[in-house]
């Protein structure tokens, strides 16, 4: 490093020991200030470390805390990045705040927002990156899937050595031609037929020809084996595959990915492309089979982004959903539980929300109606929005409670053991500062 | 079984379906049946054919830049089953890109022409990287009727001499930012630049473009119960 590059990380560090002693936070300030110092910096860390990005509109969190599991099976030191530190200055921060490497080379496995990839590639080559997949996020159209791309690919092109480990199901990543060496990992799990999504579903034209496209099978929203009857154009062939789903439950998955058996305890189908982006990183990097399985059991405790909470011996699952796509796979895995819960839909709409609610009405609540649920409740600032998609459901006449501050109370008088709670961003803090005082949970966010 | 039945185009549904545009399918469904209708629905995409007079209702959303320039080579085939929908006095409801493509055109991201099918009369400029987000209030001063609604659009939209408009704004940015209007009326075709989506949130329009295809459809039949259903307020 040079002269410079080690002021500025002294500089950056001693403000993190500021922020995190005094202020109990302050993960991108440090950053800041050590790229103010030397803007190079990131180019000394590179030097330092093997680098993988990975990136996508879901899934970018758990496939980033998976990976860490699975290579620190071979690799003694794994750096990561904290969640919601995915831009820039967050990234800097991490290392910065890294220990320090007695031998050579560690691996650092970043999880880097989409816009940003561009950012840390102008400074690091990377050895991969890893894609999740692209969905639609609710706030604009400048968010559209085509440009959210264009901007990974900006990053992309700084790097045309690094092995691009993609997710095959997703037709976009397939759409143009890039110098990189491409693995691609997906589901073969069933037969393939002929069919087409339905229509309420986003990213279907061809990107070849602009025809609507077939699959001969589809996981989730636009993700499976896709075909274009047209102009010949599909999916590509997978080096790593899903090839059978064993038992799905809310709080697990068991599933075999190229014929050995894996189990992680988290439920929903999304979740297995996470484990199996995370497995297609370790065998690129040499993690065998049996390690990867060590790594995914590991943890018996249930992660992500829901958390079990004991409420005077209720169990109340919280899960953040923010956008269509997603809030259709907790619906889909929530309603692989058999046993009988009540549901919970609280909506805030501020900033980190999404301020507009118009994405509850891509969901398929329709589906909730089809179950015997036997209780409903709706809350948050924006109940209003919630109980009225519910009641064109089918699901008339929720108990509605505005204020977060008393949901606890009307948890406890539901009628069923297990409690599932949906909720936007502010709604999850709001109610775990509720929980919190009220000592079911401690204070503070979870990853 | 309902009494009464009605079959809705939904327009490039496939591919054009932003921002719970869905939910106006999924609000007139739910007020059909409180007045007694079923509610059917097709959708209508590239290269498929509409025929205006298999349908009681249409509704055509918007999309991402890249489905709405596909979409705007399409619909010129369509042209004329459109037009005659709309000359016929039924009932249709277009969002955002719906609403642009039946004027004569819009501007692209990338500052290109996109034609529409000139159904209506009005165009529309783009903004420079910049767009009218927010929460929106209009009046429509002919029913007296406030409408809610969550308006996103870079699209700078003006009307033309036989368009009325959905409402005058009340709060928000509306159909240009300078006319202070909001939407289009053409004879029954309804434009907004409304997510939210607007029928989930103004039930009053959805009754109106129901009761208009049922008395289209069953035109000796007594409506005096769906004439008088109370749509309550959601937001």
């Amino acid at each position: 490093m040079s002269v410079r590059s080690t002021l500025a990380t002294a500089a950056g560090k001693s403000s993190y020991w500021f922020l995190h002693t005094f202020l109990h936070g302050g993960s991108s300030l440090p950053g800041k200030i050590t790229t103010a110092i030397d803007p190079n910096i990131l180019k000394a860390f590179g030097k330092k470390y093997d680098v993988v990005i990975i990136t996508g509109t879901n899934g970018k969190t758990l496939t980033t805390a998976l990976s860490v599991r699975v290579l620190k099976q071979k690799y003694d030191n794994v750096l990561t990045n904290p969640t919601g530190s995915n831009m820039e200055q967050g990234i800097v921060t991490t290392f910065i705040t890294a220990q320090k490497s007695k031998r050579g080379k560690t691996l650092a496995i970043l999880e880097v927002d989409e816009a940003n990839v561009v950012k840390v590639t102008k400074y690091i080559t990377p050895i991969a990156f890893v894609f999740t997949n692209l969905f639609r996020d609710q706030m604009d159209r400048y968010g559209e899937i085509y440009t959210t791309y264009d901007k990974i690919l900006a990053g992309v092109k700084l790097a045309p050595e690094a092995t691009i480990i993609a997710n095959g199901d997703e037709q976009i990543f397939n759409s143009r031609e890039l110098p990189n060496p491409i693995i691609y990992y997906g589901f073969n799990h069933q037969l393939a037929g002929d069919i087409k999504a339905p229509a309420n579903t986003d990213g279907l034209l061809c990107p070849k020809c602009n025809h609507i496209l077939h699959f001969g099978f589809i996981t989730y929203a636009n993700l499976g084996d896709y075909f274009c009857p047209h102009c010949g154009f599909r999916r590509p062939t997978l080096n790593y595959q899903v090839n059978k789903l064993t038992e799905l439950t809310p709080t697990s998955s068991t599933f075999e990915i190229d014929h050995h058996e894996y189990k992680v305890m988290i439920g929903g189908m999304y979740n297995i492309y996470n484990a199996l982006a995370a497995y297609a990183l370790g065998r690129f990097l040499d993690v065998s089979q049996d390690q990867i399985q060590t790594a995914f059991e590991a943890d018996k405790k249930v992660f992500g982004r829901q958390e079990v909470i004991n409420v005077d011996g209720k169990q109340v699952t919280l899960i953040l959903v923010k956008n269509p796509v997603g809030l259709n796979q907790v619906l889909d895995m929530i309603l692989t539980d058999n046993d009988p819960f009540s549901f919970v839909g609280l909506l805030n709409a501020n900033y980190a929300d999404g301020i507009d609610t118009s994405w509850i009405w891509d969901g398929n609540f329709e589906k909730l109606k089809e179950h015997a649920i036997p209780a409903f409740m709706t809350g948050g600032e924006r109940y209003k929005d919630i109980t009225f998609r519910l009641k064109v459901a089918g699901i008339d006449d929720p108990i509605t409670e505005p204020d977060l501050a008393k949901v606890v109370d009307k948890l406890k008088t539901l009628p069923t053991k297990k409690v599932y709670i949906l909720a936007t961003y502010t709604a999850v803090l709001q109610l775990r500062k509720q929980l919190a005082e009220q000592g079911y949970i401690k204070e503070g966010m979870e990853a | 079984m309902a009494t009464y039945s009605l079959h809705l185009a939904h327009l490039y549904g496939d591919l054009l379906n932003t921002y719970g545009d869905v939910g106006n399918i999924l609000a007139l469904r739910y007020y059909a049946n409180l007045m007694d209708a079923d509610l059917t629905t097709k959708v209508i995409s590239i290269e498929q054919s509409f025929d205006p007079d298999q349908f009681d209702l249409a509704f055509f959303g918007g999309g991402q830049d890249y489905e709405q320039m596909i979409v705007s080579k399409d619909i010129q085939t369509k042209k004329d089953g459109i037009v005659k929908f709309i000359n016929d006095d039924k009932p249709m409801l277009a969002i955002c890109g719906g609403y642009q493509l039946l004027g004569h055109y819009y501007i692209g991201a990338d500052g290109e022409k996109i034609q529409g099918i000139g159904a209506l009369d009005h165009y529309t400029l783009s903004q420079d990287h910049h767009r009218f987000i927010g929460d929106i209030t209009i009046k429509n001063e002919q029913t007296g009727e406030t409408y809610h609604g969550f308006e996103n659009h870079n699209g700078k939209t003006y009307t033309g001499k036989s368009e009325q408009p959905l409402g005058v704004v009340v709060d928000g940015h509306g159909n240009n930012g300078e006319d202070h209007q909001e939407g289009a009326i053409y004879k029954q075709t309804y434009c907004s630049y409304f997510h939210g989506p607007i029928l989930t949130r103004n039930g009053e329009l959805a009754k109106r473009m129901l009761l208009k295809a049922l008395h289209n459809k069953y035109p000796d039949a007594d409506l005096s119960a769906q004439e008088a259903l109370e749509i309550k307020p959601t937001f």
